[in-house]
């Protein structure tokens, strides 16, 4: 049971993580910075509630906020290169933070034991939830009531004009910026709410760890945060969501048994998804079907609908 | 309404267009028409802000528009069609002319309820342009599947949509049978009766002939001619311009 609890922590946090590339891919940029801003967040969190004594709220709305800060402040001049160019800008932002908390020394002594960021040793001991009494699933709940908070924010931004401008922008900047859309300001902002939820993520994701280090937050981590919403297709939130279930769940926990073989599967299987669903495991396609599916439902003499009667 | 002073954009050695002088007063239709590569185009980015200027001056309304971003245009009332439709091709039709509606429409609202909130009164206008564009029918439908006469409207509406007063349109009949050619007259023409000022560039003489109030032809990057259709059409240079000059024997 314990097993699945954490796989479905581990779950939650990707998915904060996802669809803060979500937001910044809608606009069309690849960002490989997302990493980055989580890993902000995780140790601006847990240095909040380790050293400071905050409560776990306050810590990760700052973790957000300083993410954010710092999210904005990268998209200013990270979004005047484009396509590659962006994708090694930001790649060496998410280095340069990487090596930054590698090279982050701030202990402080509690009296026998010294407590804080250690440089490469990492940040241990990141003990609020035990020191608080929460159980695995008390935390597991507090996780995803931020994954169904985000996710309901970005699914009502989506259908609101914020929503129709991002896409617009991602599709055709040239004639977005014709349509009298702020297409810098369009960029920074999702840019910015990237970070938001990313840093959230990050603060989340030290406290059920316990114990972080410069390692977690590499460009592998940066990798899965685009891969999410690449493979599970920008129409939807829910896309994203599904993706990391499909990463987490079945690619990596699933196929634990095959050992070695399951890298090779799990890039194989990768390309499969892509080549099936080039738009997606959840496209435009498919949500036009659902909406189908439900109006159908809603028509007198169909069956379920007698049946419900 | 627009005035063009000594326009001027070099592309490296390439002279696309070179010290234009053009006036266009309100609520006209004029063409600007030319051989391929006589600048046209580069016109009307210049116009809209595409690109900068290498020299001269874009005054709307007497005011000089010359360094003001491309969105800022949109704003102040400039709005375009392009030769080559872009269309947001993964949003609805509808969702098409409501993006380009941010640029007007409720400027006083507040900014949640402007970038969050729903429809709301955008509805009612963009229901209207549809209309006018023949579009009605296919609101929710996406952009990208749309046929191409349907795309040309698509991309009027979304000029439209953000009510300019000087809309510029980069051929706008390229592509079209006889008949959606006859349906883009009268649309040029109803947004005339509109008080909107069009520039128009066009290949299609006789659509430029029909509509336009007065004409400019551009060769190499300059004005060779300007005047009504009748004169335009009866000048000497424009016609060498066209058809080549007949060498001296």
């Amino acid at each position: 049971m314990d097993f699945y609890l954490g796989l479905a922590q581990i779950v939650g946090v990707h998915t904060l993580l996802g669809l803060s590339a979500y937001c910044v891919l809608l606009t069309g940029q690849v960002s490989l910075a997302q990493a980055g801003f989580f890993a902000i967040g995780a140790y601006v969190a847990a240095m909040l509630t380790v050293l400071a004594g905050w409560h776990i709220l306050p810590a990760i709305a700052a973790a957000s906020f300083v993410a954010g800060v710092v999210a904005c402040a990268v998209g200013f001049p990270a979004l005047r290169v484009k396509g590659l160019m962006l994708v090694v800008a930001t790649l060496a932002f998410g280095e340069a933070v990487r090596l930054f908390f590698f090279n982050f020394d701030y202990q402080v002594a509690r009296g026998e034991v010294k407590i804080g960021p250690a440089g490469g040793e990492g940040f241990r001991q990141i003990r609020f939830f035990p020191e608080h009494g929460w159980s695995t699933l008390d935390v597991l709940l507090f996780i995803w009531l931020f994954v169904a908070l985000v996710m309901a924010a970005l699914w009502w931004m989506d259908r609101s004009r914020a929503g129709a401008v991002l896409r617009a922008v991602g599709e055709d900047e040239v004639a977005a910026q014709s349509a009298g859309i702020n297409v810098t300001a369009v960029k920074v902002a999702a840019m910015t709410v990237g970070g938001l939820i990313a840093g959230l993520g990050g603060g989340i994701f030290a406290h059920y760890t316990a114990h972080i280090e410069h390692a977690q937050f590499g460009v592998a981590l940066a990798t899965f945060a685009i891969a999410y919403p690449i493979l599970g297709g920008l129409s939807s939130v829910f896309g994203t969501l599904i993706a990391v279930i499909f990463v987490q769940g079945f690619l990596i926990e699933g196929l634990r048994f095959l050992g070695d073989w399951r890298n090779l599967l799990f890039g194989g299987l990768i390309l499969l998804a892509m080549n099936v669903r080039p738009r997606g495991l959840i496209d435009a396609a498919t949500i036009a079907g659902i909406k189908r599916l439900r109006i159908r439902n809603r028509e007198p003499g169909n069956a379920r609908t007698q049946g419900a009667e | 309404m627009l005035e063009l002073k000594g326009l001027s954009k070099h592309f490296g050695g390439v002279r696309a267009v070179d010290g234009l002088d053009l006036r266009v007063t309100q609520g006209e239709v004029f063409g600007l028409i030319g051989p391929n590569g006589s600048g046209k185009s580069t016109v009307v980015n210049l116009v809209c802000g595409l690109f900068p200027v290498t020299a001269g001056q874009v005054l709307l309304r007497n005011e000089d528009i010359t360094s003001l971003a491309s969105h800022v245009r949109v704003a102040c009332g400039v709005t375009r069609t392009f030769q080559n439709i872009r269309l947001f091709g993964q949003l609805s039709v509808w969702q098409n002319l409501w993006v380009a509606q941010n640029a007007v429409e409720h400027r006083s609202e507040g900014f949640l309820r402007r970038w969050l909130g729903g429809p709301g009164r955008a509805r009612e206008e963009i229901d209207r342009i549809l209309e006018f564009s023949d579009l009605s029918g296919k609101r929710d439908e996406l952009a990208g599947n749309l046929a191409f006469g349907e795309q040309r409207r698509l991309e009027l509406a979304r000029a439209v949509v953000a009510k300019p007063a000087l809309l510029l349109l980069d051929e706008p009949a390229a592509g079209m049978n006889a008949e959606e050619i006859d349906q883009l007259d009268a649309r040029i023409r109803k947004l005339k009766q509109d008080g909107l000022t069009v520039l128009l560039i066009e290949h299609h003489m006789e659509l430029v002939m029909a509509v336009t109030d007065r004409i400019a032809v551009l060769n190499f990057g300059q004005k060779i001619a300007e005047g009504t259709p009748d004169e335009v059409q009866t000048n000497r240079l424009v016609q060498e311009a066209y058809l080549g000059v007949a060498e001296a024997a």
